[in-house]
């Protein structure tokens, strides 16, 4: 039986604006979504009072709060907090997963003390020496430590233990499974599936045959089982970067424009970070003004401007819309396979029946 | 539960399922049959959701019963036993004997409610043909099934029943085959679906012969009725990509050649066939066909085959394995090969309603895309 902890920190980067600018105390304030069309990232609990949320784009966040203040984003800022909690994470165990800047699971499994102090002790340190307040979950697996990090936010923490995962589950709704959207909350809800508990009376070949794989592990989610374990080292998948456009760009030659900017971001990321990762694909998003995304991807190892801007080009014909957002990336090839890697030098290539994107 | 039964029998129906059992399934149950003792017949069925297949064999039923044993491990046994006559009995906590001869053993089971039942297909399009028709029509086009996964609306055959007629078409994207035969039904019933690819393979296993063969489509799933096998599977869901516009409505010529005959030379020339590119060159000259291939630092390999051909001399490259496939599932002596130019995709036909589109490789400069 493991013993994990999920620590998230208290509306991270708006608690650092705080921390940062005191004459803000008492106001509701929000970072990113200042401009034009920018979403917000985080905001405060004064904020959230009148409905603002993060991810809500900045002008629906100020009809909603009239005096919101809006700060910019200050990623270093936060990227220098973060370091600081992960160093206090370490000293009391090697097994840290982090999230994101604000949040990560601790394996505390082996620490030979009850992970309830450890995490009352971490959240103290946190705020000695950040001034920003974190929220703990403690729990048997992943999924209900973070569940249960939820519990008593902001400042506070919840533990579910081993003997109390049943209970715990039976009157949790399902759209707190990771992975169970509004969508899938409300398909359930219609066949009056509102919590985990309802869930469980389905049998697994009911589960498998109706949601698939899915099924499969939904069915394990909603007993409160949760194999994975927390892996320090996670293997970036893929590198890339976007843009959201304070104006729609209507032509191909502004879109082009911009993927060259971004392609160059991210082959100096590439040169800076990962120069020796084997590259499998490379590919372009675009996101049209109807919120609809398209991907086009294309085999390559070399990624080069050229060549995102014919996967641009290729993308951009899908809709006759005007573009919102742009992103570049690659992915990367696994490390382990050992993929022919020059089969691009054969002199003769198969000749397909259909096009691309018709079969 | 007992009943008493041939050996001969058992092993044939345990032929007809124990390919469907999944062992790797999170389901401990998919990885038992179902077994069941009724009016002197014995039932046994598998799954893994995705396709079932039930088979019934004779037996004396001395008590009527059921359960669910262990698939492989009771088909291992069955296999093994030593006289032509086999008693099995079960006791209501799912524990059987298996006696034949001298030999005895004791497996224990699960009880049969938790094996998911079979789909009932209601409101269903229903159409019959003989057996061996449509294992026929599977194995002249299954082959050119793609195995690519990303594709995975071609990882079946279309079944399109229209027009009186049942077509089946199976492509890669890179080669595609498509046999139609006539078949009579009430025009509303008119239906295309996809065949995953295990349901054609466990289908042209157990079809057979000059009996009928029933078919039931419903809401994403298919039945097949073979009087003594029932299989159900169910369908890939998407749509097919338009075959019949990559099928080149005329070509300029026409070459007979003897099936055999290019079979073989085919076959000889692929083993200097480039690896990476994987391509023999067929050139048509005056009168001949040259069939050849290199593989740079290794070596070549060529053979000429004299046909009957007057025109233009044209070369086209094509992989060897997309045009073996067809000539090793065909019968018929003769095929003809008709082509446009070196960049048009080529067509295989033969004397019965059957066609093969293969497109070419192509050249193209180093490194490019």
């Amino acid at each position: 039986m493991r013993k994990i902890i999920h620590l998230d920190m208290d509306c991270f980067y708006a608690a650092v604006e705080m921390r940062e600018r005191p004459e803000l105390a008492g106001l509701p304030i929000a970072v990113g979504g200042g401009s034009k069309r920018g979403v917000i990232c985080t905001c405060n609990y004064k904020a959230r009072q009148y409905g603002v949320r993060s991810a809500m784009p900045g002008f629906m966040a100020r009809q909603r709060c009239p005096d919101l203040v809006f700060l910019p984003v200050r990623f270093d800022l936060y990227r220098a907090t973060s370091q600081v909690i992960r160093a206090i994470f370490h000293q009391y165990t090697p097994l840290v997963e982090p999230l994101s800047l604000d949040e990560a699971y601790l394996d505390v499994t082996d620490a030979g003390r009850y992970a309830w102090d450890i995490a009352r002790e971490i959240r103290a340190r946190i705020l000695s020496e950040t001034q920003l307040t974190a929220s703990a979950g403690i729990a048997p697996n992943k999924m209900l430590a973070k569940i249960a990090s939820d519990w008593r936010k902001p400042n506070g923490q919840f533990a579910v233990l081993p003997e109390q995962v049943h209970a715990f589950m039976a009157a949790l709704p399902v759209r707190k499974i990771w992975g169970v959207g509004p969508k899938s909350a409300e398909r359930f809800a219609a066949r009056g599936i509102n919590t985990c508990g309802d869930l469980q009376k389905l049998t697994l070949p009911e589960m498998a045959a109706q949601f698939g794989k899915w099924g499969e592990e939904l069915y394990h989610l909603c007993r409160g089982e949760d194999n994975r374990a927390v892996r320090p080292h996670r293997i970036r998948k893929s590198l890339s970067t976007e843009n959201t456009f304070f104006d729609n760009l209507t032509t191909l030659a502004e879109c082009q424009e911009a993927i060259d900017k971004l392609g160059r971001e991210v082959l100096d990321d590439l040169r800076a970070k990962v120069p020796e990762r084997r590259i499998r694909n490379a590919y372009v998003t675009v996101k049209f003004s109807d919120f609809t995304r398209t991907t086009r991807q294309c085999v390559c190892t070399t990624p080069t401007l050229e060549i995102w801007r014919t996967l641009l080009a290729e993308a951009w014909q899908r809709k006759p819309l005007p573009v919102r957002l742009l992103g570049t990336g690659v992915q990367f090839a696994d490390d382990d396979s050992d993929e022919d890697d020059d089969h691009d030098s054969a002199q003769e290539r198969q000749a397909e029946l259909f096009a691309a994107d018709e079969a | 539960m007992k009943v008493i039964l041939t050996k001969e029998a058992l092993v044939a129906a345990l032929g007809v399922v124990a390919n469907v059992v999944s062992n790797r399934s999170p389901l401990p149950i998919l990885g038992n049959a179902l077994i069941k003792a009724e009016d002197g017949k014995l039932t046994i069925a598998t799954t893994d959701l995705a396709i079932g297949v039930r088979a019934v064999m004779p037996a004396e039923v001395v008590e009527a019963g059921a359960t669910t044993l262990p698939a492989k491990r009771f088909f291992s046994i069955i296999r093994e036993l030593p006289a032509p006559e086999v008693t099995l009995t079960v006791d209501d906590k799912h524990s059987a004997t298996i006696e034949s001869g001298s030999a005895y053993y004791k497996i224990m089971g699960m009880p049969q409610e938790e094996f998911p039942p079979f789909p009932r297909l209601d409101g269903t399009r229903a159409f019959s043909l003989k057996q061996a028709q449509l294992k026929d029509m599977l194995r002249r086009t299954a082959y050119a099934i793609s195995t690519e996964e990303s594709r995975y609306v071609l990882n079946g055959v279309l079944l399109s029943f229209k027009e009186n007629q049942l077509t089946v078409v199976a492509t890669d994207g890179r080669r595609l085959a498509m046999v139609q035969e006539p078949l009579e039904f009430p025009e509303e019933s008119a239906i295309d679906v996809i065949l995953p690819t295990a349901a054609v393979n466990e289908l042209q296993r157990v079809l057979k012969g000059d009996e009928p063969v029933g078919i039931s489509i419903g809401q994403n799933q298919i039945a097949f009725d073979l009087g003594h096998i029932y299989m159900f599977s169910k369908l890939v869901d998407g749509n097919y990509p338009e075959y019949r516009r990559v099928i080149p409505a005329a070509a300029t010529g026409r070459i007979v050649l003897e099936r055999e005959l290019l079979l073989s030379a085919v076959r000889r020339v692929a083993l200097l066939a480039n690896e990476k590119s994987l391509s023999v060159k067929l050139s048509f000259g005056n009168n001949n066909l040259e069939i050849s291939a290199n593989t740079p630092d290794i070596g070549e390999a060529k053979e000429t085959l004299t046909i009957s051909y007057t025109d233009r001399a044209f070369a086209i490259a094509f992989n060897p394995d997309y045009l073996m496939d067809p000539l090793k599932n065909l019968d018929g002596d003769q095929v003809f090969f008709d082509f446009t130019n070196e960049y048009e995709p080529g067509v295989l036909k033969y004397n019965r309603p059957f066609t093969y589109v293969i497109m070419p490789m192509r050249a193209t400069p180093s490194g490019a895309k």
